[in-house]
């Protein structure tokens, strides 16, 4: 009648929920996540007769070692950290914005419109063409956000199916009305008479400052006014906020807007930035990519921007490994590895790897003992999203 | 440390062994919830597990049901010993367990709940099947719930009901109820009690996990105390009293009744006039309700769960809109205000559950401290929060109302319930210069954690606030109160001096019975 009795368990490794993740511990093994995806990328080219070592370094040299490389990285970075930061300040409230896609195309479309059509100072007019990207941007959002805040419609579904009519929009103005004929371009808006200026001699326009500042703006709403700590509030718990008499309508139309005009900006930034002129390809899919660049910030604004600049990077690289005779199709697999390597990096952040009888970790039993219910994350989140913790 | 186990049975009973529960090692990061208890569990006995929280008692019981695997030890079940691997296999074994905090899909009905993961559920499963059965599972077991409800309409007292249910209706032989009367009235906790009484004399063993000592008086044939993981007594429950227990459980004599200053009421500062709300599903929940709370002292709600005491605290926060009636606060109309009008016109609020609305887990203590005051300087420079004076807030109130944690940056959650409670209690107070209602606000606590929590209502009612105090534990409404008016029906069923009043005539009131003319006030 000693423990003796009790059957051995078995001993095995398994993988155990962590309580708290500290922030250098994610980012350490999201960083380790990436070098293995790099490692394996290595590996396969390797099998497939190439030298990657030779490429890797070549790559790297010609992104991060040329004063070329960094500019190009910067200007492909730029409409990345914006549309990062446009889902990062949704995923503050739990919302998901997917339809950064489309609202940055409206936003162009917008930003195009006044810059045809208005006469006035270059330096007055760009200000009016950047308000008025993000004017497009926060349109396109608000039948989803008015749809959202008054009769609880997922978002996800309304932002997202807007893309689309966002994209033939734009496809339209640029075959039909505004399409350059002078250039004989088959799809795109004449050059815009109002541009960004360069940066001194380089390949940057002063564009690329502007996700900079936004991000930080945009940490500090959040953290330092009451603005911000209202949306932190909804975004922990919707009753608590109710129960404070925070308008949390108010707030949810607000961010919801807000992400469609940082969208609209990153349209903007680009027709009157790298690209020039409003074509139906003024974005590589950027608004996608920014619910990738969000999720691994953590939807930190501030963690948005080196994120979105390694994201630029790890492009650029691919564009310089297809002149070395890698197909698109390859680059992008590429790509897709690395990044969904460093999907998995955030999560496996959250558990370790222990020995011991893996049935034991089953169920409540990783919580430290507390009879009290220790979070209120279980069930509904009164805003639509059923999280389990 | 541990007596000897009494070696006789009960009285009069089959002392046959279910279950034999031996040198169990339970050990979590930090802490060792189990440090070798022995129990043993007889067919057809109540058996109290006895304890503060965090003595063992839902650990020790977690291991019996198969959703933790002891790390040293041996249970046996009629002399075989079993090793449950999960709490499927410990049902189909006849041990069933109901959780403190409910398990049950908010979004689907009663009858489904019941018929989650069962092995006698019909192929067919419709809801009209599903709803017959139930039905007829209610019946058998004398627990009434409405099988169409979903549960998220019900209250914590028929969410409950749902949940005994559906352990029973899979033929438990050991029942396991932890804490089971933490969200019931008296008048359902018997009614809870009667149920546990035929079960045993069915000859199933019932294990009641609580801290209330009058509960494991009332209702149980032996008594386990548990603290610090070990097993301090196992007794019959006959020969105990309550001091004997609260002595074994906290091991220090108990204090039954709270100091409080000798003083007159003041003027109102509360006046409800025939109010009326309806419920989430609709349903008128309160009825020409009228109440006054004066300066200075404690009007205690009792009543049985579900007869609107939410929806009155809802209302009179500015959380629900009234159809009718005047509510006024210092002669000051308040019907339809804002709930941040109720806060400026001094009105505090305890939630009944402070997780779900009066803290967010996620979030730091700081965060959480200044809800009420983020909108004032110093912590609101215009439209600025300025952070350092966030802190110092939140440290100060910390200290104010004895809130035990790391920094002001550690998140909620990682609290134990007494310091959330503490940090609640402590926010809603410095708003409340005028009414502080506090709902079911030593819900979950242990007895130390309780006392303390009271005497900071106490406290507050000595200032000269007026506080209503709506409380589902019986106990608390007659030691803490003044005056007690007894909710029954969405109406003031009668309002008595609690100075000459017992529970038998308050019971009658909760129970629906009509208010004798002495009785009322």
């Amino acid at each position: 009648m000693t423990a003796a009795n009790l059957t051995a368990p078995a001993q095995r490794w398994h993988l155990r929920r962590r309580s708290d993740v500290p922030g250098w511990l994610s980012a350490l093994v999201r960083l380790a996540a990436v070098l293995l995806a790099i490692v394996l990328v290595g590996v396969v080219l390797a099998l497939g007769g190439l030298d990657p070592l030779a490429l890797g370094a070549k790559a790297l040299r010609q992104t991060l070692g040329t004063a070329y490389g960094l500019e190009q990285a910067a200007l492909l970075a730029t409409p990345l950290i914006m549309t990062g930061l446009a889902v990062a300040v949704g995923m503050k409230m739990r919302l998901w914005n997917i339809g950064v896609e489309g609202q940055l195309y409206f936003g162009a479309l917008a930003a195009t419109a006044v810059a045809l059509n208005v006469k006035g100072p270059a330096p007055v007019m760009l200000a009016v063409v950047f308000l008025a990207g993000a004017a497009g941007g926060m349109l396109w959002m608000l039948v989803p956000a008015l749809m959202r805040a008054y009769w609880s419609v997922n978002e996800i579904i309304t932002t997202l199916l807007l893309n689309f009519v966002a994209v033939l929009l734009v496809g339209y103005f640029v075959i039909g009305p505004w399409r350059d004929r002078a250039a004989a371009i088959l799809s795109a808006s004449p050059r815009l008479p109002y541009l960004i200026p360069v940066i001194g001699q380089t390949y940057m326009n002063y564009g690329v400052l502007v996700p900079i500042a936004a991000a930080i703006v945009l940490a500090l709403a959040i953290q330092n006014t009451r603005w911000g700590y209202e949306v932190r509030i909804i975004g922990g718990n919707r009753r608590v906020a109710e129960f404070a008499g925070i308008p949390v309508l108010r707030r949810i139309l607000a961010v919801m807007l807000l992400s469609g005009a940082l969208a609209g900006m990153a349209g903007m930034l680009q027709v009157t930035g790298s690209a020039q002129r409003l074509s139906g390809t003024i974005s590589n899919g950027y608004g996608f990519m920014g619910i990738i660049v969000a999720a691994l910030a953590n939807a930190s604004p501030l963690a948005v921007v080196p994120v979105g600049f390694l994201l630029a990077v790890l492009l650029n690289a691919g564009i310089v490994l297809q002149t070395q005779g890698l197909s698109v199709n390859a680059m992008l697999a590429i790509n897709g590895v690395i990044l969904i390597f460093a999907a998995i990096g955030e999560v496996a952040a959250g558990y370790r790897l222990v020995r011991g009888d893996p049935e034991a970790a089953v169920g409540p039993a990783e919580q430290p003992l507390r009879s009290e219910r220790d979070d209120g994350t279980v069930g509904s989140d009164g805003l639509g999203v059923n999280r389990t913790s | 440390m541990t007596e000897a186990t009494d070696p006789e049975a009960p009285d009069g009973r089959d002392s046959a062994t279910i279950v034999a529960m031996r040198n169990i090692w339970k050990r979590f990061p930090g802490v060792v919830a189990n440090q070798g208890i022995d129990l043993e569990l007889r067919a057809g006995e109540v058996h109290a597990l006895l304890g503060e929280n965090g003595a063992g008692k839902s650990t020790l019981m977690h291991v019996l049901s198969g959703i933790y695997r002891p790390d040293a030890g041996a249970i046996y079940l009629d002399g075989q010993p079993v090793s449950f691997r999960s709490p499927a296999q410990a049902i189909a074994a006849g041990v069933g367990m109901v959780h403190q905090h409910f398990r049950l899909v908010e979004t689907q009905t009663a009858a489904e709940n019941i018929h989650l993961g069962w092995s006698e559920t019909p192929w067919r499963a419709s809801a009209k099947a599903l709803e017959a059965r139930t039905t007829q599972l209610t019946a058998q077991f004398g627990l009434k719930i409405d099988p169409s409800a979903r549960i998220w309409q019900l209250s914590t007292g028929e969410q409950q009901r749902v949940e005994i249910l559906r352990v029973l209706s899979r033929g438990a032989r050991v029942l396991i109820l932890d804490e089971p009367t933490s969200v019931l009235t008296p008048a359902e906790a018997d009614e809870l009690f009667s149920v546990v009484r035929s079960l045993s004399a069915a000859g199933r063993s019932v294990v009641l996990i609580t801290h209330k000592l009058d509960e494991v008086l009332a209702a149980s044939d032996r008594v386990t105390v548990l603290r610090g993981g070990r097993v301090v007594a196992s007794r019959l429950t006959p020969g105990c009293d309550r001091q004997t227990l609260a002595r074994l459980v906290i091991g220090q004599d108990m204090v039954t009744r709270l100091n409080r200053a000798e003083r007159l009421p003041g003027k109102p500062v509360l006046e409800v006039a025939a109010i009326g709300a309806l419920s989430d599903r609709g349903l008128p929940a309160l009825r020409e309700l009228s109440l006054t709370v004066r300066e200075g002292e404690i009007l205690g709600i009792a009543g049985v769960a579900g007869n609107g005491q939410s929806e009155l605290a809802q209302a009179l926060t500015g959380l629900r809109p009234t159809l009718e009636g005047s509510i006024k606060i210092d002669g000051v109309e308040m019907a339809g205000a804002s709930p941040t009008r109720f806060v400026d016109a001094g009105v505090g609020h305890i939630p009944e559950d402070r997780l779900g609305m009066g803290l967010v887990a996620i979030l730091s203590i700081s965060d959480n401290a200044i809800l009420r005051e983020f909108k004032q300087a110093p912590i609101a420079r215009g439209l600025r929060i300025d952070v350092g004076e966030a802190r110092r807030f939140a440290r100060d109130l910390m200290s104010e109302a004895a809130v035990r944690a790391p920094g002001t940056e550690v998140p909620v959650r990682h609290l134990s319930g007494g310091n959330q409670q503490r940090l609640l209690a402590g926010r809603e107070t410095r708003v409340a210069s005028r009414l502080l209602i506090a709902v079911h606000p030593t819900q979950g606590l242990d007895i130390g954690a309780t006392e303390e929590l009271r005497r900071v209502l106490m406290e507050h009612r000595n200032r000269g606030s007026g506080v209503l105090l709506i409380s589902e534990d019986l106990d608390e409404v007659l030691i803490m109160s003044d005056r007690i008016a007894v909710m029954y029906g969405g109406r003031i069923a009668g309002e008595v001096d609690a100075a000459y009043v017992d529970r038998e005539k308050v019971g009658l009131l909760m129970g629906g019975v009509r208010a004798t003319p002495e009785v009322a006030a």
